[in-house]
């Protein structure tokens, strides 16, 4: 699998996360330097407690380094206040959670269209038909109409997975994504989002597991904070 | 639909008892201040509406040289308004046989054409026919005297049956159910005719450009001075209060104890809805950090909550509006009922309906924009991380829960009562109000009896016969030679203040009561020095009243009384604490040497053999009946066991009342306390399971939970008792001075009975409201716990 183009989408400079607790301090992220390139499909591993997941939110904007520079593109997400953070991440980043988080009073078609009404870039009269070609992409079209909890946890992945392409972001940024389902669901959640990297999105995906028969560009390995490896699978 | 919208309308509908739950809140806070503001805009209109609509006389001269007055051109006198010469004077009617009580008759000039003090006719007649009176109408309150009826008046010692022409009302005039009066209106020439008195001999004036009692008072004297110079002497003047029914206070004292009831109930809905919307924001974290994450602003969430509030402020609008239209409405009627006028303000501006509406509309928002605003503006990784409440226990509390008790599950349920301090400060101090108004409730209930009680043991005498003139014993004593029922009969002086008799009382208005000293027939409470004793010298109690009325001289001081011309030095001994009006009481042996050598008396104290009530009443029918034959001048004749009954009627009714309504705040509390429990169960289910999945038992985590609720419902009884007892004093005055009058002391008393009913009641309470979410919180099955978000 390769990239087919050459345009950095992500950097992340220097960044280093700190929290603090009672007790100590404690290190999550240390002095971390990633690149990463549009189109590029992209594994972050490591053990539980090797930061994969503070990194994913210092990616998504949902936490902010300590030290050091985040930049989508051109815009450097520390600069932006919550409000403009939450709308930029709604255009810009799709998020996929381990547990799916779709709203659970809401049915399937309503989750993806409360994303496209919050962030407002899909034109109103476009949205239907959107929410029916993402169901269709995802391969849940005939389930809309029904709410979350009436869905197995591979088909609320693929909704989630819907919702989050909602807005047509450049990224995808996914925790976990199979940790909560049979190897065979998470197969096939795994070839939608190497789909997707194919269609040339961005796909950052947080797994605690190093499965190299999946096909990402590059594994990027977490210890303690660190990257240790950086794999290219090319 | 938008989906912002669907989301509001599926998340109200997610837990429907919690919906309704805060529509109920909001409800009974709408409610409360919707009450209060319909009968406040209505009753602050309508009783001056009513009092103005008479033209009430702003003072009333009186002389019996007005023979001498030219009245038309007083009249034009520039401060002059308008002036008549209304006669009036004070007699008695029986009211059903042989139960007479006074009657207040005035002498009018002119049915058609006065200006002044005006009534308003009810039946056909506007003016009596010669020789007849019209009645005022409250008084079918308290008796079956009708139109076309003739009860016997007493009119000095002569009795004529005197036939009532009409009904009239009288807006000006203090209810006559209250003081058991009957106003009666005739023309002058019937006056004349009945009473025997002389006709003009009172003049009551309405003054231009006046604005306050001071102005009265200037203006009064100018006109006092200008008629004594015209050859008028002016004998008194009576300056009622300005522009103010004399019941305004009253009806100020009503609308200050609906406007306490609507502001309870709007404090502890505020409590109920914040409590809800804080359990509605705890279960919607996780929610909050999705939606920012998938492109939600905080506004944009905030949006969604705020218009969750919107619709259930909407909702309890629909309720609540007509329901506070409709007891606003109620609650005006009785009091106009009660204080005889009519409700003029019969439907409501639309500004009214708007401000109640936008009062639902905008009451959740404002009682809630704290925690919404706080609930929504938590961060994305905060919100995912969310477990629930604090996870913390501070050493402080953690030492604090060791030294209360070595059990495990009660330390546990006491750490996990403070794990969220404020939540748990604001249910403690919602329940703690409504046990402190419960309690309340029974500690006036109880000053009430004491108070009823004092009354029975203070005055021991059974009937109490006033007459107008001083008599000589053996004629006072003589109609009542063959009573039965009778022990003994106790002869004193003494009169109730100016408006019962100018003959015993002082030129202040303080009634002068004049019994040996060692009398067995009245047995106050002195609060300071000591009662009346044998020493040489005249010596004086007073009441608080008096005292008050005489500037609080010193127990041990000599105070100058002045009773019509005479000065009377007495040494004040003691003051004695009464529910009454201003009286002063010395001995009769010191009075007659000094003022009174025939010994000549006008009150008969009678003490029944048999005190039973009906006997009693029946004595009293027995005396009047005595005194029909008479020439006696009689003010009053009066049963203790009549007045006491009278006053328990009434204020068993309102102290009901009070109970039911402070049981309702309880009530209401224990929602708000239940629904706290149940937010704790909510943020804590995961923990429920992992409790669980180590061993416990259903039954262990539900006797936690309970246990959690008898810790806060122990806490609440405590501060609620302690509240109760400053609480208790308040409303002991305050209750006192509206259902009694301003003269009324209520004393602060304990109910033992009360406090037992409280403390049963709330742990009741406080065990159900635990009981309920304790006993779904075990029916989640261990792996839902588990997994619960």
């Amino acid at each position: 699998m390769t990239i087919e183009t050459n345009e950095l989408i992500l950097s992340l400079q220097d960044v280093t996360k700190e929290f603090l607790s009672q007790e100590r301090k404690f290190t999550a992220l240390k002095n971390i330097n990633l690149f990463v390139q549009k189109g590029e499909y992209l594994a972050i591993t490591g053990k539980s407690g090797s930061g994969k997941s503070t990194l994913l939110n210092m990616i998504t904007g949902i936490d902010h380094p300590t030290s050091g520079s985040i930049k989508v593109r051109d815009v450097t997400i520390g600069q932006l206040n919550e409000s403009k953070l939450a709308k930029w991440r709604g255009k810009n980043i799709g998020i996929v959670f381990q547990f799916f988080q779709l709203i659970p009073t809401l049915t399937i078609r309503e989750n993806i269209l409360l994303a496209m009404e919050f962030v407002d870039v899909i034109p109103n009269p476009d949205r239907l038909k959107r929410v029916q070609d993402l169901l269709t992409q995802v391969g849940i079209a005939d389930q809309a109409d029904k709410m979350p909890a009436s869905l197995s946890g591979g088909e609320q992945q693929r909704a989630a997975i819907a919702r989050a392409l909602a807005n047509n972001p450049e990224i995808i940024v996914a925790d976990e994504p199979t940790g909560n389902l049979d190897s065979k669901t998470a197969d096939s959640i795994n070839s939608i989002f190497s789909s997707l990297a194919r269609s040339g999105k961005t796909v950052i995906v947080v797994t605690h597991e190093r499965n190299t028969a999946l096909k990402y560009h590059r594994i990027v390995n977490l210890v303690d904070g660190e990257i240790e490896v950086q794999n290219s699978q090319n | 639909m938008r989906m912002k919208l669907k989301k509001t309308f599926s998340d109200l509908l997610v837990s429907p008892g919690r919906t309704l739950l805060v529509v109920f809140a909001l409800v009974l806070g709408i409610w409360g201040v919707g009450t209060v503001f319909v009968s406040y805009f209505v009753l602050a209109n309508d009783l001056n509406a009513n009092y103005q609509s008479t033209n009430p006389s702003q003072v009333v001269f009186h002389s019996n040289q007005f023979e001498k007055l030219n009245l038309q051109q007083f009249t034009e006198k520039p401060e002059v308004e308008t002036a008549e010469l209304r006669d009036f004077s004070l007699q008695r009617i029986e009211i059903s046989p042989n139960d007479w009580i006074p009657l207040w008759l005035y002498g009018v000039e002119d049915f058609e054409k006065f200006k002044l003090a005006r009534i308003f006719p009810e039946t056909e007649k506007r003016a009596p026919d010669a020789g007849t009176i019209l009645i005022e109408r409250d008084c079918k309150h308290i008796t079956k005297i009708d139109v076309g009826d003739s009860p016997r008046v007493r009119i000095d010692g002569n009795m004529l049956n005197v036939k009532v022409s009409g009904i009239c009302f009288d807006p000006a005039q203090a209810p006559a159910t209250q003081d058991a009066f009957i106003y009666a209106y005739t023309d002058k020439s019937s006056y004349k005719k009945m009473t025997g008195l002389p006709n003009n001999q009172r003049l009551i004036v309405r003054l231009n450009n006046v604005h306050s009692d001071e102005d009265v008072k200037k203006v009064s004297d100018i006109l006092v001075k200008e008629l004594n110079t015209n050859g008028i002497t002016i004998s008194s003047v009576e300056i009622p209060k300005f522009n103010q029914h004399p019941h305004q206070w009253q009806l100020d004292t009503l609308i200050f104890l609906v406007g306490s009831i609507g502001m309870l109930a709007f404090i502890m809905g505020a409590v109920l809805v914040s409590q809800l919307m804080r359990s509605v924001m705890a279960s919607q974290v996780r929610q909050i950090g999705i939606l920012k994450a998938i492109g939600g602003s905080q506004y944009q969430v905030f949006q969604i909550y705020i218009a969750m509030l919107l619709l259930m402020g909407f909702s309890a609008g629909i309720i609540a509006i007509p329901l506070s239209v409709a007891s606003g409405y109620a609650f005006s009627y009785f009091v106009a009922w009660k204080l005889n006028f009519n409700i003029l303000t019969t439907s409501l501006p639309v500004f009214v309906y708007v401000m109640l509406f936008a009062a639902s509309l905008l009451l959740p928002v404002l009682l809630s924009f704290g925690i919404v605003l706080k609930g929504t503006s938590i961060s994305v990784r905060q919100a995912l991380a969310d477990y629930g409440i604090s996870q913390k226990v501070s050493l402080r509390e953690f030492k604090f829960s060791k030294r209360i008790s070595d059990s495990s599950s009660f330390i546990l349920a006491i750490r996990n009562s403070l794990r969220n301090s404020r939540r748990l400060a604001v249910t403690i101090m919602a329940m703690a109000l409504g046990v402190a108004i419960f309690s309340t409730g029974f500690n006036v209930r109880q000053s009430l009896w004491n108070l009823l009680s004092n009354l029975k043991s203070e005055l021991r005498y059974d009937v109490q016969v006033v007459l107008g003139d001083q008599v000589s014993r053996e004629a006072a004593l003589r109609p009542f030679s063959s009573l039965q029922n009778v022990k003994k009969i106790e002869m004193w002086n003494g009169g109730r203040g100016q408006i019962q008799s100018n003959l015993l009382s002082t030129n202040k208005g303080a009634g002068i009561v004049v019994l040996p000293y060692n009398s067995e027939l009245l047995k106050l409470k002195i609060i300071n020095g000591s009662w009346l004793s044998s020493s040489g010298e005249l010596e004086i109690v007073m009441n608080q009243q008096a005292c008050d009325l005489y500037n609080h001289p010193a127990v041990g001081s000599y105070v100058i009384l002045m009773i019509g011309e005479k000065n009377i030095k007495g040494k004040l001994v003691g003051i004695a604490e009464q529910f009454e009006k201003p009286k002063i009481y010395m001995d009769i042996e010191k009075y007659d040497s000094l003022f009174n050598p025939d010994h000549l008396i006008n009150s008969l104290m009678f003490v029944a053999g048999d005190h039973t009530y009906e006997k009693v009443v029946e004595l009293k029918r027995e005396i009047e009946k005595s005194i029909a034959p008479t020439d006696f001048k009689v003010l009053y004749v009066m049963s203790q066991a009549e007045r006491v009954k009278i006053i328990y009627d009434h204020l068993n009714i309102i102290l009901t009342t009070i109970v039911l309504l402070s049981f309702l705040v309880l009530v209401v509390s224990a929602i708000g306390m239940a629904s706290a429990t149940g937010i704790n169960i909510l943020e804590r289910t995961r923990e429920i399971g992992v409790m669980r999945a180590i061993g416990a038992a259903p039954k262990v985590i539900y006797s936690l939970f309970v246990m959690e609720g008898m810790v806060v419902s122990i806490s609440s009884i405590l501060l609620g008792l302690l509240l109760a007892y400053p609480l208790s004093q308040l409303a002991a005055i305050f209750f006192g001075n509206l259902m009694l009058g301003k003269e009324a002391i209520l004393q602060y008393a304990f109910s033992p009975s009360g406090f037992l009913i409280t403390l049963l009641i709330t742990l009741l309470f406080g065990w159900l409201a635990s009981r309920i979410p304790a006993k779904s919180a075990v029916q989640i099955p261990t792996h839902k716990a588990l997994s619960y978000e």
